[in-house]
């Protein structure tokens, strides 16, 4: 699973030495932004079906999608904001990569599900992510990322 | 491999439930932690030489018969063998103190070790006992009660005494390879 830590780790073992200097300075700047990540790690689990329902309802209510795959699509959505909490705790984009974004394309397509509708979605929880009411700036600045970075994979 | 952080994650993934508040209080230790464990890995990147050659020649000293001919440390081709493997182990241990997770130890160091030695020949009791000693050294310079001089540079630049918590889980590593080679 990629991390921040195991990526030095692996590296260092691929060259057979001991982490060196810089090894730990990367580790060390990966926990010095550990407390925003988990911050907004937090405030994601704690609101993770109302933000789904939120963005879902939005992008449905305009009558451009059948309704028929909303249902799919919440449970899409509630999906991938996991595997965001899950990279928000690591650090890395491990878990999305590796469960997430491989073959998402593929499962989308064969389910004939819009992947437009999933992009609108969460380019929406990403607008809609209020400093401070939901979380500090650090924090969302981190949770953003990740959004982008799933954005993009999709588009 | 896994790190503290990826393990909370694989271990979440399996219920299928988001990581809330209560998971978040031991990872929030182990970031709060991170300078200590951060020295802690030095203390042994700083000393690996003397840590698994003061162990290799303690071992040596118990059994003095190691060094002559037919023992399992002559001739130095094979002293030398086991310099290397007090390194390695010791190498595999800075990793699983870093990660805060004992996964790559298992995965990449102690899966099939004991095996290879058997098929090798090295006396096992003889490699558990350098492995013991290489884990009282690393504790010692962890907590800096070692006799004489401080023997690392932290980024801590705090007591040795307050590795404790962090030393007591580098202890753990090393059981580990021990109770592998049992």
């Amino acid at each position: 699973m990629k991390s921040a830590v195991t990526t030095v780790v692996i590296a260092a073992d691929a060259a057979g030495r001991f982490p060196s200097l810089s090894d730990i300075e990367a580790v060390k700047g990966s926990f010095d932004r550990a407390p925003a990540r988990m911050e907004a790690a937090e405030k994601l689990a704690a609101g993770l079906d109302k933000v789904t329902i939120d963005a879902v309802d939005a992008v449905y209510g305009k009558g451009s999608y059948d309704e028929a795959n909303k249902d799919k699509c919440v449970r899409d959505i509630n999906h991938y904001l996991r595997l965001i909490n899950y990279c928000l705790v690591t650090g890395g984009t491990g878990p999305l990569d590796e469960w997430g974004i491989s073959g998402m394309r593929e499962v989308i397509r064969a389910q004939r599900l819009p992947t437009v509708a999933y992009i609108e979605a969460f380019a929406h929880i990403r607008d809609r992510v209020c400093v401070p009411r939901d979380m500090s700036p650090q924090a969302a600045a981190e949770f953003k990322a990740l959004l982008d970075y799933l954005i993009n994979a999709l588009s | 491999m896994l790190d503290a952080f990826s393990r909370a994650v694989v271990s979440a993934d399996s219920k299928g439930a988001p990581i809330g508040s209560a998971d978040l209080v031991n990872l929030r230790k182990y970031v709060s932690d991170a300078n200590k464990r951060i020295d802690a890995t030095l203390a042994i990147t700083q000393n690996v030489s003397c840590i698994a050659a003061d162990a290799i020649a303690g071992m040596v000293c118990e059994n003095t018969g190691m060094t002559q001919p037919g023992g399992n440390c002559y001739p130095t081709r094979r002293m030398a063998a086991c310099l290397r493997d007090g390194e390695i182990i010791l190498r595999y241990v800075s990793y699983a103190l870093l990660a805060g997770d004992p996964s790559v130890l298992d995965d990449r160091c102690l899966n099939g070790l004991k095996e290879t030695y058997m098929a090798l020949g090295v006396p096992i009791a003889n490699a558990i006992r350098a492995v013991e000693i290489m884990k009282i050294a690393s504790v010692a310079i962890m907590t800096e009660t070692n006799t004489g001089r401080k023997m690392f540079d932290g980024i801590n630049s705090g007591s040795g005494a307050q590795c404790k918590e962090i030393a007591a889980e580098a202890a753990s590593y090393f059981d580990r390879v021990i109770s592998a080679l049992s």
